[in-house]
């Protein structure tokens, strides 16, 4: 077994102009996700029945398919359907089909990250004691202040290592944008392999790039769980 | 607009249902193999030996950061190759041997975890304890420290499975042809359309899996928990 190792330098170089991509996916991801999964987090352990429901519901569906099989579903369902839309409903002349694929992958990947980020802030939340809302409510704060300034410090302790978790599992599923023709990582490396089928000495490459990534998100997250968890440090007096 | 023939997702039905047994096979066969080599992964990270945890600890770090599909390919085009070398020809091995080797190795590092951490839920006295009654090691483990291990171990088992069985899917990449395979088949069959139909479909075989593993996963506990027995014992006594 030989491997073409001027072939693996050049396609790292390429594969290097798809980790922005690839970032870009998981931060926009993640920013719009968080919140959005908090509040599914909150309205799960409040009153209404259906909202509840459909909550429930959702939640189930996306955690028990896989992400390929969401990423083909809404990639043959998503452009037609807004082409629809706009061309008969707005009656606007824009083309979908110029729109760039990177924000399908927005809509799979914010779908399934907050169906999982919203179990994660319900077991986070439950782990704040029920009298910390009570006491925060009690000394007149409005339910807003109460979770921004007592109960969410505490929550994002506990929920930090599964944040870290599903981070680390939402840049791993990236690898399959390339369904919906996205350049990113994967895709690079895959367009290089063809040309040659140098597909071993192409996966080897990021399969490198992966665990490098992989590491840098971890790190950040460790960082971040040391600052979070001040407030367990013990005070010097 | 495109057609939707909601008609069309119960006539696939039946088609992929009976492609269920490929998707089975290659989940069973995962687990038996990730289980066994799970195993010596978690004895290496329990054992004293350090070079034995090193090794363990650097094998799940890695197999946590990379992605399934990028495993899968790099299995499928670079283990031949690496076999040629020592004289092993495996160019003719079915596809399934190349998922149920990729997907072992992946499920390999999960099932550690799930080892290791249900063999520190259970305390060590116990293990004293049956062996200061006469019992021998083995008959210590077996006995007493298993069935404890075994229903800690369920919940994340299920979540192991359950994700094994999802990411399975992939396997249609490498050309396999499970219930992802056949369903891809039936849209290229109609020169791509029907294609939500399909995976409509797909959806809700998938769907009803892992709610029937979750199930049975659930049931399961219930059987093992220890204190339905021991009320009835306790009861007595007083």
């Amino acid at each position: 077994m030989q491997l073409n190792t001027q072939f693996m330098w050049e396609t790292f170089l390429d594969v290097l102009q798809g980790i922005p991509v690839t970032l870009k996916i998981v931060v926009v991801t993640l920013l719009v996700s968080s919140p959005l999964g908090f509040l599914m987090a909150v309205s799960k352990s409040g009153e209404g029945r259906i909202g509840r429901r459909i909550i429930v519901a959702y939640v189930s569906v996306i955690r028990g398919t896989p992400v390929v099989l969401q990423i083909l579903f809404l990639y043959s369902l998503l452009p037609t359907v807004l082409n629809y839309l706009i061309k008969e409903v707005l009656g606007s002349s824009y083309n979908i089909f110029n729109l760039d694929p990177i924000f399908y992958a927005y809509v799979v990947f914010i779908l399934n990250t907050t169906a999982v980020l919203s179990e994660v802030f319900r077991s986070a939340l439950s782990t704040v004691n029920r009298g910390q809302m009570e006491a925060a409510l009690s000394i007149g704060m409005s339910r807003p202040q109460a979770y921004v300034r007592i109960i969410m410090p505490q929550a994002l302790v506990a929920a930090l290592p599964n944040i870290c978790n599903t981070t680390v599992n939402l840049l791993k599923s990236t690898s399959l944008a390339f369904m919906m023709t996205v350049k990113d990582i994967t895709a690079i490396a895959k367009i290089d392999a063809s040309f040659g089928y140098n597909y071993l000495e192409a996966y080897l490459v990021i399969f490198v790039v992966y665990i490098f990534l992989c590491s840098a998100v971890q790190g950040v997250f460790h960082l971040t769980e040391q600052g979070v968890a001040v407030y367990k440090k013990p005070v010097v007096s | 607009m495109r057609p939707f023939h909601p008609q069309f997702i119960l006539e696939v039905l039946p088609q992929l249902v009976l492609y269920l047994p490929v998707t089975a096979a290659i989940v069973v066969g995962t687990v038996f193999f990730g289980s066994l080599f799970g195993i010596l992964l978690a004895a290496g990270r329990i054992r004293r030996g350090r070079a034995g945890r090193i090794l363990a600890n650097l094998y799940i770090y890695v197999i946590r950061c990379v992605p399934s599909i990028v495993l899968l390919f790099l299995v499928y085009y670079g283990l031949p190759e690496l076999l040629n070398t020592f004289g092993v020809n495996i160019n003719d091995a079915g596809k399934g041997f190349f998922v149920i080797t990729t997907f072992s190795l992946l499920f390999a590092a999960s099932m550690a975890e799930v080892f290791r951490s249900a063999y520190e839920a259970v305390d060590k006295g116990q293990r004293e304890a049956a062996v200061s009654v006469g019992m021998t090691e083995f008959q210590a483990f077996y006995r007493i420290i298993l069935p404890q291990c075994i229903r800690v171990a369920i919940p994340n088992f299920t979540n192991a499975l359950v994700n094994l069985m999802k990411e399975g899917s992939l396997a249609y990449t490498i050309g396999l042809i499970d219930i992802m395979g056949k369903g891809q088949l039936i849209i290229g069959q109609n020169h791509g359309s029907y294609s939500l139909e399909v995976y409509l479909a797909l959806f809700v075989l998938y769907w009803v899996l892992t709610i029937l593993i979750e199930k049975g996963a659930g049931l399961s506990e219930q059987r093992l928990a220890p204190d339905r027995n021991r009320r009835g014992g306790l009861s007595k006594c007083s």
